[in-house]
């Protein structure tokens, strides 16, 4: 049984799911909101990255800074128009808005950069390396570098800074950290800014393995919010291991077990997880206040 | 005089801290029982472990429940002379026994009117079937018609009939209290639990809020457990006060014992109680 | 209604099953104009979907207006009646009750099983449990192809009921009987007793339980009777359409439907047939006439969500409650006085738009 190869595969697209699920958690930490429009803010502004490349074109990284650029200018917009005038909505009310918004992303996608579908090239095109039998391509290694240097910034930055702090003590009480003078509002606005950024990223990083429509981060989307129901929604970290979790277990169910029925079987073990650990892996049951 | 809840031993910790303490205290038929103590002494939680809201890690919560009543919902082989341990059963359940609460935050629904609101308390005595009450038959259209008119009783009785039809979102915080206190009377209760009930009343509805107590203890047959901050009701209504400190039973006695108690005087020093 | 009417009337129309009645009565009109040529037959199909979405999301709205409980999973469930019609009637050849009765049953089955996961999961990963649910139908429909054909898409014919060979007009009937049965049934659940334990279950789930409300029990009950409804518009799209892809069954119809019950207004009958009417018909028959913007390719998408988030953030009561607003300007013009009995719709808190303040 292969199993080196396969592996490395899913370190690769497992690195793609942990930065949307990283923006899908700093989004619910910090705003209480469930960020269903992740991939598709993600879509949107990686759409922008082709475009920007394929119109101009300029070098990937110029693209990518525009995306970027692109990305933080959703995330204020969506934070500072939407989410912050629904303070006093119910959770399952917010749900919905950002349930909306994916309608509006994926509708606004052809009218601002065109239907027809586009291609992003990967950021180191050809050559792959040999490791202990199995062959990774450099862009693969590059992938996986990002996402984990990535993640490990976004817990450095959480840990140790100021702002780190402040994201922190938001995430826990947002009422609180704001009598204690930390500006929340700044906060929350700059948590919707690195979620875009890190939707780009996930964009840029899975499109060269498909073409760049409306829907092409749907399984990202879909597998970013199971990952973080499987590391749960309490810690930076455990969505991290659960994007990596269901990569591997996808790809392995897929080539061991069925390659037609991998993804069914998947999401059915990912139900029963759910009702075994509605908290997550790394979860805190909570008391219900009566 | 014959026991309407008996609880004995209870005991339940959160995270390794007591929050109480091999407590036990009998509350009678037809008496109003006061529970008193400092902020955080487990009141709300003695009353969390007897509607079963929280399951006791020891103790036993002892209620008393009428045959009739006990024929009907088919218990009778958990009884012991006519007492049901409320322990480990659902929550659900509790309320067809005769022991019906409110809540300290006033849990209505905003979106209904009240008649409907205080129907909700009748809720376990609809027997029609869902099939029955989905296809309008003439059991359920009957049924409804019935709990109406005592639904329309319980409201008259705390003077609030004439907003019946009006929805309770708008209304007053002193007509959502007093709608909470109708709706308990729809389970035909030989116990209701009040948690609070005078906060955020001023002087004037607090007085009236003493007499509704007293009324409903004569006229409705049954026995109060009141969890209150206000001493002055406390005194002014209870029968009979146990006062509990840090999850422990303190002092239990008539309302001019528990003023002359030394150990409860002690417990309440350094701490204005009023919120 | 009308002063000038008799009380005796009056009353009357105030029944509400009449209101259905009539409602049904005016709908099986428009066949008749659709063959007298008054009405496009593109209209006409057009409105078909209207109403049969609008069965779908009045299921949605008991789960997601009364019940508080949100589900992404509307879509899988109509594909999966769709598909069970079509297998049961043309592969099986068991004719259009049988077919029906299938179409009924296993999605309300698979509701239940997901009314059981709704117990154990916050109602925040409610959403994603029911997403993974529609994802698995959906991509069982792409994959199942002694079921569903695959993408290639399954092909279907008329029903014959009662021995009546159906056509188009006679499927529109068929659609308005079964959508003001819908209507009907639901008015009986949402005010009566069942209706009401809905409410106190979404109210507070505390509060319920402590008013002998059996939380497990009306769960299920909710979501039994939304994947029934969802079950039967799937069965009723593929008997009027005579065809199913896999593709639409995704993710968008159950946003879509989403947006009628929000649009329409939570814990509205009429109001969700109105939504329904918004997210479907104006985009088909309004929005594509349009000069310029008419041709915008993904201008359905935008109005669907522009909607939902400006209903969210500045109307939570929806369209019903912009007919509650013309109603009552209406009665205060003719008392001058203020209506009769005191109304405090104003003050009434949506359970979506705002929170309770008393939490």
């Amino acid at each position: 049984m292969e199993i080196l190869q396969p592996l490395l595969r899913s370190m690769e697209t497992g690195s793609v799911y942990a930065l949307a699920a990283l923006g899908i958690i700093i989004v619910w930490r910090t705003s209480l909101v469930m960020h269903f429009a992740q991939g598709a803010m993600g879509m949107f502004s990686g759409t922008a990255v082709a475009f920007v490349l394929n119109r101009t074109g300029a070098p990937l990284w110029v693209a990518v800074l525009a995306g970027a650029v692109v990305a933080i200018l959703l995330g204020f917009a969506v934070d500072f128009a939407v989410i912050r005038q629904l303070k006093r909505a119910t959770a399952v009310g917010k749900e919905i808005v950002t349930l909306g918004l994916i309608m509006v992303f994926m509708g606004l996608a052809p009218i601002v950069f065109g239907t027809d579908p586009m291609l992003l090239p990967k950021a180191i095109p050809t050559g792959e390396v040999e490791v202990a039998g199995a062959n990774i391509s450099y862009n693969a290694i590059l992938n996986i570098t990002v996402g984990i240097a990535i993640a490990a910034g976004l817990f450095v930055v959480l840990q140790k800074t100021k702002l780190g702090l402040a994201i922190r003590a938001t995430a826990s009480n947002e009422q609180t950290a704001r009598l204690m003078g930390i500006p929340t509002k700044t906060v929350t606005l700059v948590a919707w800014a690195v979620a875009g950024v890190l939707g780009m990223l996930a964009a840029v990083m899975i499109a060269p393995t498909t073409t760049v429509t409306p829907t092409f981060m749907n399984t990202v989307q879909v597998s970013a919010l199971f990952a973080c129901v499987l590391g749960g929604f309490q810690t930076f970290y455990g969505p991290v291991i659960g994007a990596y979790l269901i990569a591997v277990a996808s790809n392995f169910l897929k080539l061991y077990g069925s390659s037609v029925w991998g993804d069914q079987i998947l999401y059915l073990l990912i139900l029963v997880f759910l009702l075994v650990r509605p908290n997550g892996l790394v979860g805190k049951t909570y008391l219900q206040k009566v | 005089m014959t026991a309407a809840l008996r609880v004995e031993g209870l005991s339940i910790s959160f995270g390794g801290l007591k929050a109480l303490d091999d407590l036990s205290f009998t509350v009678n038929e037809r008496e109003v029982f006061g529970l008193i103590g400092p902020n955080g002494a487990g009141k709300t939680t003695v009353f969390n472990c007897v509607t079963q809201f929280y399951r006791p890690d020891a103790g036993a919560v002892f209620f008393r429940v009428d045959p009739q009543r006990l024929a009907k919902n088919a218990t009778k082989a958990d009884t012991e002379d006519g007492e049901l341990n409320l322990v480990g059963r659902p929550v659900h359940s509790i309320i067809r026994q005769g022991l019906v609460r409110t809540f300290q935050n006033v849990e209505v629904i905003p979106e209904l009117s009240l008649i409907d609101n205080v129907l909700i308390g009748g809720h376990v005595d609809f027997t029609a079937s869902m099939f029955s009450q989905m296809f309008r038959l003439p059991r359920a259209r009957k049924e409804e018609r019935a709990y109406r008119d005592k639904a329309m009783a319980a409201l008259r009785f705390l003077k609030i009939d004439h907003l019946a039809n009006s929805l309770t979102g708008g209304q007053p915080y002193g007509v959502r209290k007093k709608l909470e206190m109708a709706r308990t009377l729809m389970a035909e209760p030989t116990l209701i639990i009040l948690d609070e009930p005078a906060a955020g009343l001023n002087d004037a509805e607090t007085e009236d809020l003493a007499g509704i107590i007293s009324q409903i203890r004569d006229d409705y047959q049954c026995a109060v457990l009141l969890v209150e901050h206000d001493m002055g009701l406390v005194m002014n209504v209870c029968d009979r006060i146990c006062a509990i400190s840090f999850g422990k039973f303190l002092a239990l006695g008539t309302p001019a014992e528990i003023q002359q108690d030394a150990a409860v005087h002690e417990a309440y020093l350094g701490e204005r109680d009023d919120d | 209604m009308s002063e000038t009417l008799k009380p005796q009337t009056r009353r009357w129309l105030g029944n509400a099953h009449l209101q259905y009645l009539l409602f049904g009565a005016v709908l099986c009109l428009l066949p008749l104009l659709s063959s007298s040529g008054v009405l496009k037959a593109s209209t006409l199909s057009t409105l078909a979907f209207v109403l049969i979405y609008a069965i779908a999301a009045m299921g949605l709205n008991l789960l997601l207006g009364y019940s508080g409980l949100i589900s992404l999973g509307t879509a899988g469930f109509m594909g999966l009646g769709a598909y069970l019609a079509a297998y049961v009637q043309d592969d099986l050849g068991l004719g259009f009750w049988v077919a029906l009765l299938a179409a009924l049953v296993v999605p309300t089955f698979i509701g239940i099983l997901v009314g059981v996961v709704s117990l154990r999961v916050r109602s925040i990963y409610l959403a994603i449990a029911t997403l993974c649910i529609s994802e698995i139908l959906l991509k069982t429909f792409e994959q199942a192809e002694w079921f569903t054909r695959g993408t290639a898409g399954k092909q279907s014919s008329y029903p014959v009921i009662f021995g009546v060979h159906t056509d188009r007009q006679a499927m529109f009937v068929v659609i308005v009987i079964a959508l003001i049965a819908v209507m009907m049934l639901t008015h009986n659940v949402v005010h009566g007793q069942l209706g009401r334990a809905l409410h106190a279950m979404r109210s507070s789930e505390v509060a319920a339980q402590a008013m002998g409300v059996n939380i497990l029990k009306y769960k299920l009950f909710a979501f039994a009777l939304a994947t029934l409804y969802a079950g039967l518009a799937g069965a009723l799209y593929l008997f009027f359409l005579k065809s199913s892809y896999p593709s639409t069954w995704n993710l968008f119809l159950s946003l879509n439907v989403i947006a009628m019950v929000v649009v329409g207004g939570l814990r509205s009958i009429f109001g969700t047939v109105a939504g329904a009417f918004v997210i479907i018909a104006v985009p088909e028959l309004v929005l594509k006439e349009l000069p310029v913007i008419g041709d915008i390719p993904g201008l359905p998408y935008i109005f669907s969500g522009v909607l939902i988030v400006l209903v969210i953030m500045f109307f939570p009561q929806g369209l019903q409650g912009l007919w509650q607003l013309v109603r009552d300007a209406i009665s205060s013009r003719r008392h001058p006085s203020g209506p009769g009995t005191p109304r405090a719709t104003a003050e009434v808190e949506p359970p979506l738009g705002t929170e309770a303040v008393t939490r």
